[in-house]
């Protein structure tokens, strides 16, 4: 496309007090060729769009540069459709509002910006959505179907979706079926589980096609492209689907493993999924004689929130114990319940059915288990009671409930880790060591993904699969996957729900953006997506390795096949890439590295250092925009250049800033280890990881180490930013001027 | 262990039959606020929260002669505070009224102010502030009786300069048998009945 270029410099807020606009006109543009130059006091008020639109149409302008305010703010007002490239350059936050009016420095900052700005636009092509050979599926495929499985079909049906449901047993309703009461909203009373409802819907819904006895033995592509491979009572189908929800649910917690709690010595010593089994069947009674229960005890947390079992809370289990102490004072009123308790916790409005158990008069007594024996065919435990600060004896037990937590049900790409018993021979070096998948456990495979980098969800550190939990719940690693229910994690039945709902309508979502070329998240809308330079591809495998998302799959010879469906437009892969080969229309190297290049670089003697700092967008910048707006002050030598991801960088910019005597790069990005908070899941890691290798190009330019430093910062860091960039600039002041100065 | 508590629920059954406000403890889930807020903590041998856990644990001997339960003055600090909604002074009061009745006195001194308040308010409809001092002083003997008297001197000089405390005794007042009737029916109300 030919460009016509046109600058909007806005004057209020503060900027034209703050800078002389004319020679920022004149200085700001002159590398550049620019087609028409204006400014205006007011340019998100009507009259100000009113003035570009009038360009655009009566001029034929095609490329905005709107230097203004940050480009959070009013991207609707400066919206001009498809065929307008908007560029924005920040005049406000970053340099009216943070920097003292009429200096030379803060003329100077503002002039680099515009400089940066139009280095950007002239680097930036117009998307043009992906599109996929074949024709995209909107149907969705349900992996479970328990009560989020279930749910999520028929939410996907009401939303006029075709869903497939498929189902490992050879009926539906998983645990809901093998209930016989649960505690749902408003958690006032028991109600029924509503299993034989659910299943009748769904049976009764013509959108929802049900595979039961069925494995899902393949998923090759990518949304809205998926092929599913379906082994129905021994026979093969095939579904063609947009996108996929793993609801595969939970299993208990081996109780084999709590011999310390009798379970397996003593017969009356169960389980509470037994216990649940054993009410739904009819009476509650002693499986050693079957005789009359009338004292019962609940160990909550058996095996639970224990290095050595599961180091987690599964946050149903105290619920669930209060249920079945129902179900025991519904059957006798005599009966005398105790719950021996760490937490009680009975998360959120749960909490109603807390008091509703006390009020029935269970006793809650706030301990550990330490020994549980038999005496004259009664069972007693031995516990530390916390709260009396003695050791407690509770005798004449016909029964005890063993509380155990869930553990996902499906196979888990690594296997999770726990603390290892002391006489443990597998233990690593910090003391831990695998559940291996054939205890067992997570004994299925439920996806069986045809992805490079793997066949199943990648997870987290306990068998959960991995997603941003706080802002993007359901969705996996796996874009077009995304998880509900317990296989999330451990939830009770009003939460399954909830999660099933949201994750149906994701999905939906995900194959409507993806059929109209849009990414789905966090980049929602994004048109872009990386190509590939396959002439000068070297088969390293980094871009493979690397992406969080496993966009690409790989051929024999090691070359990369992407999936652009299920890309997030990270740029992740561009950051990896040694050859510099991956790129996008609106972001690349090669535009990052004259963003770079167009920074005006003072002569040594003028004693004006000059710093790039690359700023992750999502959380680093916002943070940066409200230090502004908070009128927070910071050194005015610092240029500002956002990443996608901080991920996205690539070390050849470091390389190229050195080279041009910039004194040194400062990198912002987002929290990373276990409770990671980058927006891509691993950008922030990489792009430390990648940093750490940059000191042998330092080393190369004989530089000092110093002058190149990434620190991690949080959306709520804006106090923090001003510090850690003066903080830097101290550190270049010692380290001295870049001797690259002017060559 | 020789010394190992046993559970055992018929205390916890007996104090929410028997005591006034006992089944409230029923709700308590034991998070120590109000201890926490009580300003006679220190003064203390079990919190109110350690009473509760006491009480479940059903050691019968331990709670009704802890002077924790006589101690409490009633400042609703830990009522205004319990997320559970327990009148927890109520339930104190209960239990006081509770162990006295079973014979057990808790602490001494406030059992026997107690007693005599009670029967002057009953005699009189009032208080008399010269006669429940005297009365309660001197139960502990004559000598005792004097100093505690001397230390309470300058409070009962300045009571009588405010006229708040007459040398003469006080005097019924109207209609005090209309107000036994009323105090009779009351304790009726309570689950314990009449204390002795």
């Amino acid at each position: 496309m030919d460009k016509k270029t046109a600058i909007y410099i806005c004057t209020g807020c503060g900027i034209g007090d703050a800078l002389d606009i004319e020679q920022l006109k004149e200085e700001g543009t002159e590398d550049f060729s620019i087609d028409l130059t204006k400014d205006h006091p007011f340019l998100c008020a009507q009259e100000g769009v009113d003035l570009i639109k009038q360009d655009i149409e009566g001029e034929g302008v095609n490329t905005v540069i709107i230097a203004a305010c940050s480009y959070r703010v009013n991207y609707d007002v400066f919206n001009f459709g498809q065929g307008v490239i908007v560029q924005r350059v920040n005049l406000r936050e970053q340099v009216a509002w943070s920097q003292p009016p009429k200096e030379e420095d803060t003329q100077m900052l503002a002039e680099d910006n515009l400089r940066i700005g139009c280095s950007q636009a002239k680097n930036t092509e117009l998307t043009e959505p992906f599109k996929a050979e074949e024709e995209y599926s909107k149907d969705i495929l349900v992996v479970g179907g328990g009560l989020a499985g279930m749910t999520v079909a028929l939410e996907t049906a009401k939303a006029g979706y075709q869903a497939i449901l498929v189902e490992k047993e050879d009926k539906l309703g998983g645990f809901l079926g093998k209930m016989k009461s649960t505690i749902t909203m408003p958690y006032k009373e028991l109600s029924d589980p509503g299993a034989e409802d659910l299943i009748k819907a769904i049976e009764e819904e013509p959108k929802v096609k049900v595979y039961t006895s069925s494995t899902v033995e393949k998923i090759s592509g990518a949304p809205g492209l998926y092929t599913v491979d379906i082994k129905s009572n021994g026979n093969g189908a095939s579904e063609r689907v947009g996108a996929v929800v793993q609801a595969t649910g939970w299993v208990p917690y081996d109780a084999n493993k709590l011999g310390h709690l009798g379970y397996g010595k003593f017969k009356d010593v169960i389980t509470n999924v037994e216990m649940e089994e054993m009410a739904a069947a009819g009476k509650i009674t002693r499986p050693s004689d079957g005789s009359d229960v009338k004292n019962v005890l609940f160990i909550q947390c058996a095996g639970s929130r224990d290095p050595e079992h599961l180091p987690y809370c599964s946050s149903a289990c105290c619920l669930v114990s209060m249920k079945q102490a129902t179900y025991v004072k519904e059957q006798n009123a005599e009966a005398v319940n105790y719950v021996l308790y760490k937490d009680v916790r009975t998360v959120g409005q749960a909490e109603d059915f807390y008091r509703k158990a006390q009020e029935d008069g269970n006793i809650f007594i706030r301990g550990e288990a330490a020994n549980v024996g038999e005496a004259g065919g009664k069972l007693f435990v031995e516990a530390d009671d916390e709260l009396l600060g003695e050791r407690v004896k509770i005798e004449d037990l016909d029964l005890i409930v063993l509380a155990v937590g869930m553990v996902p049900a499906s196979k888990p790409e690594t296997a999770p880790k726990i603390k290892a018993p002391a006489d443990a021979e597998d233990a690593d070096e910090d003391g831990m060591m695998e559940v291996m998948p054939d205890s067992g456990f997570f004994a299925n495979s439920a996806l069986n993904l045809e992805y490079r980098q793997g066949p199943e969800l990648p997870t987290l550190k306990y068998g959960f699969p991995d997603s941003h939990f706080i802002c993007f719940p359901y969705e996996t690693r796996r874009t077009g996957i995304y998880s509900a229910g317990c296989i999330r994690r451990p939830m009770e039945t009003a939460k399954a729900i909830d999660d099933a709902v949201g994750a149906a309508m994701k999905a939906i979502q995900c194959t409507e953006a993806t059929a109209e070329g849009k990414a789905v998240h966090p980049r929602a809308g994004d048109l872009s997506y990386p190509e590939i330079d396959m002439k000068r591809c070297t088969q390293c495998k980094r871009c493979t390795e690397e992406c969080p998302f496993g966009m690409f799959n790989e051929d024999e010879e090691a070359n990369p096949l992407p999936n652009p469906t299920r890309c997030r437009r990270c740029g992740i892969c561009m950051g990896a890439c040694p050859e510099r080969i991956i790129s996008f229309k609106n972001y690349s190297v090669g535009m990052i590295g004259n963003m770079i290049k167009s920074i005006h670089v003072p002569e040594e003697d003028e004693e004006k250092p000059r710093v790039v700092c690359l700023i992750c967008e999502n959380d680093a910048l916002p943070a940066l925009d409200m230090a502004g707006i908070k009128r927070m002050k910071w050194s005015p030598y610092v240029r500002f250049i956002p990443m996608r991801c901080l991920g996205s960088m690539n070390l050849v910019w470091i390389a190229d800033s050195m080279s041009r005597g910039i004194d040194g790069i400062l990198l912002l990005g987002c929290r990373h280890g276990d409770d990671y908070q980058c927006h891509f899941v691993k950008g922030s890691e990489l792009a430390e990881t990648r940093l750490s290798k940059v000191s042998e190009t330092l080393d190369r330019l004989a530089l000092e180490s110093e002058r190149v430093k990434f620190v991690e910062v949080g959306i709520t860091d804006y106090d923090k930013i001003p510090v850690i960039i003066n903080e830097f600039m101290e550190t270049i002041e010692k380290v001295g001027p870049n001797p690259y100065k002017g060559w | 262990m020789e010394n190992m508590v046993n559970y055992n629920p018929s205390f916890a059954e007996e104090v929410f039959r028997d005591v006034d406000s006992g089944d409230e403890i029923k709700m308590c889930m034991n998070c120590g606020v109000c201890a926490g807020s009580c300003p006679l903590r220190e003064h203390m041998d079990y919190p109110p929260r350690q009473i509760f856990s006491l009480i479940r644990a059903g050691k019968r001997e331990e709670v009704l002669s802890s002077k924790s339960i006589m101690l409490c003055t009633s400042c609703y600090a830990c009522v205004v505070k319990c997320p559970r909604d327990i009148p927890v002074m109520d339930v104190m009061h209960g239990l006081g009224h509770y162990a006295l009745k079973q014979g057990y006195v808790p602490r001494k001194d406030t059992a026997n102010f107690g007693k005599e308040f009670w029967n002057q308010v009953y005699k009189l409809g009032r208080i008399d502030e010269k006669d429940l001092p005297r009365r309660v002083f001197f139960a502990g003997g004559f000598i005792a009786g004097i100093k505690a008297m001397l230390n309470f001197m300058d409070i009962g000089l300045k009571l009588m300069l405010h006229r708040r405390m007459k040398l003469l005794p006080e005097r019924k007042i109207k209609g005090v048998k209309s107000l036994q009737k009323m105090l009779d029916k009351a304790e009726g109300l309570g689950k314990g009945g009449a204390a002795a």
